[in-house]
């Protein structure tokens, strides 16, 4: 017998990984469609799959779609870079100032523990309905897990790597950018990650109590109005932009970190 | 030139109480000369390099090092390897040059010549993770190389290398040295190793940490295998055991 003959595959040969996911989506809409017909349930409690699809459509047409999607997407993008810019930058004075970081500890558990959602109205009240309330919101929001995972990865840079930032008399700026930055960076990301979950929460949670734009008040308006396939819409529409935020913050982690395997 | 005036260092024990890290040393050491310094842990040996470098600050003393118009004096090689994990050999060696303003292709070309005189011809993309440790150390060595200092520090830097490895970076060493005639100082506890590579060797002994004896290593250059037949070599290392007991 030859040897090809005798070779059996260990691991079964399976179809990529987004057949899968594919399959298992198109099946849940097919439940979903099969379970509104048999119940025959009022769309307003639970529309079948093609009231959704219209919704979405009707969306894109009057072009409410890209006006509140975009809305709520430029909010979690401006929130996310200015959040993790300002956390970077406290994290990097509280790891480098012992003192600093002893004052301010208490002060900044409070805060990350501190529900920042509870904290929503007020920012309301001090910054308007605007876009400016909203922004501080998701800033508050993505800062802490940043702030953090900043101390916590430039704790980390080695010793050694340091002392030869010291060798080579490299400018404090140098040694930031250049060692320590790209030291902490896996950390950074951990912080970012889940920052970015966070900035969609706020974004949402910020368009739902103020303001006549963005997919958290698409979603206010058509859970009031009662136009239940809308809501499912703009729901929908809330998972693609989280997912979109999700995986475009791993293919710069996966562009940045390359190095790591 | 590297003048050590009564340089002594004092830590803080568990206690609180002072412990003597490095009792007062005098050492001239000159231009281009290669001085090891051998002795058990704990002798204070990495303390001293550590304050010539300039990162530790020693309690007491004076240290002078005549390196006049150089911004950076020193290249310093550390006991494992510290390159940069994400950048590659090339980048590893040209990393002084890009932060010291040196323009792209003279950094470029400098990086070449290295990594041809340490023999990693063909690993220039090849990133930290990727090289064995033999390799890893050799990067580290053409980085302290990249930038010319006249003054080379090595803390045990073959330490952690097989002993085939280690011989065949002793002769890359002396074979560096002959070329650039740099000032070396080189930390080991390894009594071979001191007699084979220096012009003059340091013992140390610990607690406290204490310079036990200097001495001109007077065989001659340069050296290979029959500098190890030479029964001379076996007497030096012998006494520096002795001593070292």
């Amino acid at each position: 017998m030859s040897e090809a003959a005798v070779a059996v595959p260990l691991v079964p040969r399976r179809v990529p990984p987004i057949v899968d996911h594919l399959a298992g989506i198109v099946a849940i809409v097919i439940a979903w469609q099969v379970y509104v017909t048999a119940t025959d349930a009022p769309a307003y409690m639970l529309p079948a799959p093609g009231a959704v699809g219209g919704a979405l459509a009707d969306l894109a047409i009057s072009g409410a779609l890209w006006r509140d999607l975009g809305f709520t997407f430029g909010n979690v993008v401006f929130g996310l870079v200015l959040g993790a810019l300002a956390g970077f930058a406290l994290g990097f004075v509280l790891a480098k100032s012992p003192t600093l970081e002893r004052w301010l500890d208490g002060p900044i558990l409070l805060l990350q523990t501190a529900p920042k959602i509870a904290l929503a109205p007020l920012f309301v009240i001090w910054f308007g309905f605007g876009t400016t309330s909203k922004i501080v919101l998701i800033v508050s929001l993505v800062l802490f897990p940043v702030l953090v995972a900043t101390i916590v990865g430039l704790r980390g840079v080695p010793q050694n790597a340091l002392e030869l930032a010291r060798i080579l008399k490299l400018t404090t700026w140098q040694r930031l950018m250049r060692v320590e930055l790209p030291m902490a960076l896996p950390e950074i990301f951990i912080g970012l990650r889940i920052g970015a979950v966070q900035a969609v929460v706020g974004a949402i949670l910020g368009e739902w109590m103020s303001g006549k734009l963005g997919l958290g008040h698409l979603m206010t308006f058509a859970s009031a109005t009662y136009k239940t396939p809308l809501l499912f819409a703009a729901v929908l529409l809330t998972v693609a932009l989280g997912i979109a935020v999700h995986v475009s913050l791993e293919a710069a982690e996966r562009r940045l970190l390359r190095w790591k395997q | 030139m590297i003048t050590i005036e009564a340089v002594s260092k004092r830590f803080a024990g568990p206690k609180g109480e002072p412990v003597d890290a490095l009792t007062p040393v005098d050492l001239t050491i000159p231009a281009g000369q290669f001085l090891s310094i051998v002795g058990p842990s704990g002798c204070g040996k990495s303390t001293l390099l550590r304050i010539i470098a300039g990162l530790e600050t020693p309690s007491d003393g004076k240290l002078t090092i005549a390196a006049t118009g150089v911004a950076r004096p020193i290249g310093f090689v550390f006991q494992e390897p510290v390159l940069l994990p994400w950048l590659s050999t090339l980048a590893n060696i040209r990393f002084p040059l890009d932060t010291g303003g040196v323009p792209r292709d003279q950094a470029d070309a400098t990086a070449h010549r290295l990594i041809k005189m340490v023999g990693l011809q063909g690993f220039e993309d090849a990133l930290p993770h990727q090289l064995s440790g033999g390799m890893r150390q050799r990067a580290a060595i053409a980085r302290a190389l990249s930038y010319d200092p006249p003054i080379l520090l090595m803390d045990e830097p073959f330490g952690a290398l097989d002993l085939l490895t280690r011989d065949r970076m002793n002769d890359e060493l002396l074979q560096i040295w002959r070329e650039t005639k740099k000032t070396i100082v080189f930390v080991t506890h390894s009594v071979e190793e001191a007699a084979y590579l220096s012009d003059r060797v340091v013992v140390m002994s610990a607690r406290p940490g204490r310079v036990r004896a200097i001495h001109d290593v007077d065989l001659p250059h340069p050296r290979g295998e029959a500098t190890k037949l030479d029964p001379r070599f076996h007497q030096f290392m012998a006494t520096f055991r002795r001593e070292l007991k």
